[in-house]
Order: structure tokens, then C-alpha cells, then sequence
């Protein structure tokens, strides 16, 4: 693998394949996020997902910064069945 | 590695703790009871808590507060846990994530 910049952990999605895809004709961060599973991993974006905004951001300046932002997805923390219903979470 | 018993901020650590033995990957470590898995594996001089599951890179503790999910290993009993908030246990067997058969999806590494 080609050494670069990781932009997720998660799923080790770095800044070569982000530029590639933003080549391929990926331009918003839910697009880049189909295209190369940046965000998709056990972190869900709680890591990535500022850095891949603000990298597409800056790919274009003029357009709205909330043009396309990635959703968050409850719940905040993981919990397991188990917690819940031992009543810990 | 050294434990910081003299913090330049926090002051002396209070409170002694019991040390406990574990088990990580086999190999048979002791920590003090009550502190993160990591702290104890850092101390230990264990710095890879798992290789990533798809491309088998090394892993360490990263955010240390529980956003990332980096340091997750598999304590016996529990399944994956984050190492940097659970607390350490008398007789704990750990196990670090390794990296997973790819040959069902196929997908190729770039």
C-alpha cells in the first residue's frame, strides 16, 4: 500500500483514495463516504468525520459548508443488549 | 515503561492500589486493579493493543477516552471491549484483535 495520510482508522481509507475519488466525480463528503467506506467504521465518524468535512470544504470554499454533512447516528455511546438490560447504560 | 508516581500537576498519587495479574495473548502481566486495560498493557511496555482487521496494521490506543474505538480487544467473558475504559480485574484473559480471512468479500487492498 502506497504510503499516505489516514483520514479514517477505521476502515484505513487515506488521503490518496479521498483525492482519487473526489476525482472520480465524488464531491460531497456523503459521496466520498459511499465511494471509499470513510466514516463506515466501528467509530462511525466520531473521529473522521470532521476531518473529511472540512478536507471537502476546502476543496470548494464557495460552496455551503452544510451542503451535505454526514448524519449521526444514535446511539452516542455503543451499548450492548446486555447493558441495557441489566439497567447500566 | 515507567509509571508516573509524581505527577507535576496532579501531585503524588493517592491511594495504593492492589496490583492484580492478568493474561494478555498468553502472556501471564501484572497491573494495579482498577485501571484501564491500556495503562496496564502501557506499563507493561505493550504498545499494539490489535492489528486492523482488513489490512492487519498495528493498532494502539489513540483518543484514550472511549470516542474511537481503536484500543478494542477481547477480554474473555465480555467480547470486545474498549481497553482504554474498562477497568482492570483480577485473572482478566485478553486476547488482541488480529486480522480476519478476507475471502469471502474478496475485496482487494488498495
Amino acid at each position: 500500500m502506497k504510503r499516505s495520510m489516514i483520514i479514517c482508522r477505521c476502515e484505513e481509507v487515506t488521503l490518496i483514495q479521498l483525492k482519487a475519488a473526489y476525482e472520480s466525480g465524488c464531491h460531497t463528503s456523503r459521496q466520498l463516504k459511499m465511494k471509499t467506506r470513510a466514516g463506515m467504521g466501528a467509530c462511525q465518524g466520531r473521529i473522521c468525520r470532521h476531518l473529511l468535512e472540512t478536507w471537502v470544504h476546502a476543496k470548494n470554499p464557495e460552496s455551503p459548508p452544510d451542503s451535505e454533512l454526514l448524519p449521526h447516528r444514535p446511539p452516542v455511546r455503543p451499548v450492548t443488549f446486555g447493558q441495557l438490560a441489566n439497567g447500566e447504560a | 515503561m515507567e509509571r508516573i508516581t509524581n505527577h507535576p500537576i496532579l501531585g503524588p498519587l493517592k491511594g495504593r492500589k492492589e496490583a492484580v495479574s492478568f493474561t494478555f495473548d498468553g502472556r501471564e502481566l501484572t497491573g494495579l486493579q482498577g485501571e484501564p486495560i491500556a495503562a496496564a498493557l502501557l506499563a507493561s511496555g505493550i504498545r499494539r493493543l490489535r492489528r486492523h482487521e482488513e489490512s492487519g496494521t498495528a493498532r494502539g490506543l489513540y483518543c484514550a477516552i472511549g470516542h474511537c474505538m481503536e484500543c478494542r480487544l477481547n477480554v474473555e467473558g465480555r467480547g470486545q471491549v474498549r481497553s482504554c475504559l474498562t477497568p482492570l480485574e483480577e485473572g482478566m484473559w485478553i486476547s488482541e484483535g488480529r486480522q480476519l480471512s478476507n475471502e469471502i468479500t474478496g475485496r482487494k487492498l488498495p
